[in-house]
């Protein structure tokens, strides 16, 4: 008796700390989308009433449609090279052994544990010499590569789990029954390691979708959605920020449901 | 299930795939490193870079008492956060490796959306919520309390609120896989042996785990000490840290040796403290089991 009563309060402490922990993560996503329902000119409560208008506002808003347009730019690129280049990295890194794994391990890695915005300020430091030097500018392509570099690490770790899941004799054996190095790739080792691969593109979508630090630092005078709205912090306005803020989070729930939903069905399938 | 295969670096395979990487992280990772450390000798004269290769900004960030107040106020606020972060984050890790298997999908789809959603917007929406007039006043006030209860924003706490709040899914994720990965044969064992549930989790349990709560906290100590949003926005700029500080010499004064300076002194003295507690660590558990 005293056991299952322990149980159940071990249960509703830990159900406590987790409903506890959500409702915090939650507290600033839902004060956003409530404030973007404001009608008044304002960001003061109690509302004048509730109303779209300032997302109707939102789409008159020419920079607030450049930043959209810029925002799924560099989302898009950054997502295709970081999926790329980590997905070969996560081979690389867990099924080969060779001179200087460590190093390698280390140098892909290290991205991971540097603040954003240091790295943002040494690549903008970086590209402002070489600019310099070169005669270009910081702009949309300085964004992609600074968002590469940041994200490649994260794809790498994702897709590595699966890699590491993978049984290597499935090549092996096409390999035997006459597969060329291209056909085992396209028939069996991306098929089997797509969810991992689908997870992590989704997950660098993501990441780049909502960057602040590395765009603000690399993207010059070009406007993406996370860096227009800090600018209207910092201006204090209208309801027109949580509106963009609420469209935002929009791209972010959708894929990470249908990534959720598609693991389970490979996850229920095997 | 170790399945690597040895490779050598002139396999084609190998170059084809590992490449990519090395050559992004070399060009744009660890030469604008050393070229931000050559840029700490030189001056910027008329928001000019000039190429002069003296010691003028070292001398400079070592005698100025200023830059290392800012510093140490930094490390305190991420040793602050680390320590939170990993209180929380220890019961919804266990949590969810050994109790919440029903909800299990659910609550990982719901921490990570709040994850992955930026930290600016987060952020705002903080500053809304904690307002004088924001929302948790105006909740307040609405069940009876006196105006203005919740008057921290613009405060140390706002800026430690918005670091735990941003950095605690990194704290859940590490510890969640570490605890996950423990056998649970092991605990079974304990039981086995007649301890009751605190005790196999003290002498099991937390211990098998030390190295996720190891990896979680430097982790979050790392990216703690280069925040820049939080002081800014919530703490309304009234107690600057590093990140900040750097960006300003940046923007602001456009002292770009100087502010290369203070971001390798910031790197620097984390990397250092964090392999300075490990050794220390590893030598009092070798002292423990001598």
């Amino acid at each position: 008796m005293t056991a299952r009563f322990e149980d159940m309060l071990i249960n509703s402490l830990l159900y406590g700390v987790l409903a506890a922990v959500l409702i915090f993560f939650y507290v600033p996503i839902f004060t956003l989308i409530a404030f973007s329902l404001q009608e008044g000119r304002y960001l003061t409560l109690p509302f004048e009433g509730i109303s779209l208008k300032w997302y109707g506002e939102l789409f008159k808003s020419a920079t607030a449609l450049t930043a959209l347009r810029n925002s799924s730019l560099i989302a898009a690129f950054a997502t295709i090279f970081s999926t790329a280049i980590g997905t070969a990295a996560a081979i690389v890194a867990v099924r080969y052994r060779f001179r200087g794994k460590l190093a390698f391990h280390a140098l892909t890695g290290a991205p991971l544990a540097f603040p954003q915005l240091l790295l943002g300020i040494v690549l903008l430091l970086w590209f402002s010499v070489l600019g310099r030097w070169f005669g270009f500018n910081t702009g949309v392509v300085t964004a992609i590569i600074g968002h590469v570099v940041y994200i490649t690490p994260f794809v790498m770790v994702i897709v590595a789990v699966q890699v590491y899941n993978f049984d290597p004799q499935l090549e092996d054996a096409a390999r035997d029954c006459g597969a060329t190095t291209w056909d085992v790739y396209r028939h069996i080792t991306i098929p089997l390691l797509w969810p991992g691969i689908f997870s992590a593109a989704i997950f660098a979508f993501l990441l780049s979708w909502g960057n602040f630090y590395i765009t603000y630092s690399l993207a010059g005078s070009t406007r993406t959605l996370p860096t227009f709205i800090f600018s209207g912090i910092a201006v204090g306005s209208s309801p027109l920020y949580p509106a963009i803020a609420t469209l935002v989070f929009i791209p972010g729930i959708l894929l990470v449901i249908t990534a959720a939903g598609l693991r389970r069905k490979y996850s229920g399938g095997a | 299930m170790d399945h690597s295969v040895s490779r050598n670096w002139r396999d084609p395979e190998l170059l084809l795939k590992a490449l990519p990487s090395v050559l992004l992280q070399t060009t744009c990772f660890i030469a604008p490193l050393l070229m931000t450390f050559l840029l700490t000798f030189q001056r910027t004269r008329d928001f000019q870079l000039r190429w002069t290769w003296d010691l003028a900004t070292w001398t400079d960030v070592f005698t100025k008492p200023h830059y290392w107040t800012i510093l140490g106020h930094t490390l305190v606020m991420a040793a602050a956060c680390v320590a939170i972060s990993m209180v929380i984050a220890f019961p919804i890790a266990y949590g969810l490796s050994t109790r919440f298997k029903r909800w299990e999908n659910e609550i990982k789809i719901l921490i990570t959306f709040a994850f992955i959603t930026d930290a600016t917007l987060k952020t705002f929406g903080w500053v809304l919520f904690l307002d004088k007039k924001g929302a948790a006043n105006f909740l307040l006030a609405g069940l009876g309390l006196p105006p203005e209860s919740v008057a921290f924003l613009f405060t140390d706490w706002a800026t430690l609120l918005g670091m735990v709040y941003n950095l605690l899914p990194f704290a859940i994720f590490t510890l969640y896989l570490s605890i996950d990965n423990i056998d649970r044969n092991l605990i079974l064992a304990a039981y086995d042996a007649g301890a009751g549930k605190w005790r196999a989790h003290w002498e099991v349990t937390l211990p098998l785990c030390k190295p996720g709560i190891w990896a979680g906290s430097v982790l979050i100590f790392l990216l703690g000490v280069g925040v820049f949003l939080e002081p800014k926005v919530l703490g309304g700029g009234t107690s600057p840290m590093s990140a900040e500080l750097i960006r300003q010499t940046f923007e602001t004064r456009v002292n770009w040796p100087l502010g290369a300076a203070l971001t390798l002194v910031l790197m620097t003295v984390s990397v250092f403290l964090v392999l300075l507690f490990t050794r220390l660590l590893n030598m009092k558990r070798a002292g423990a089991s001598a």
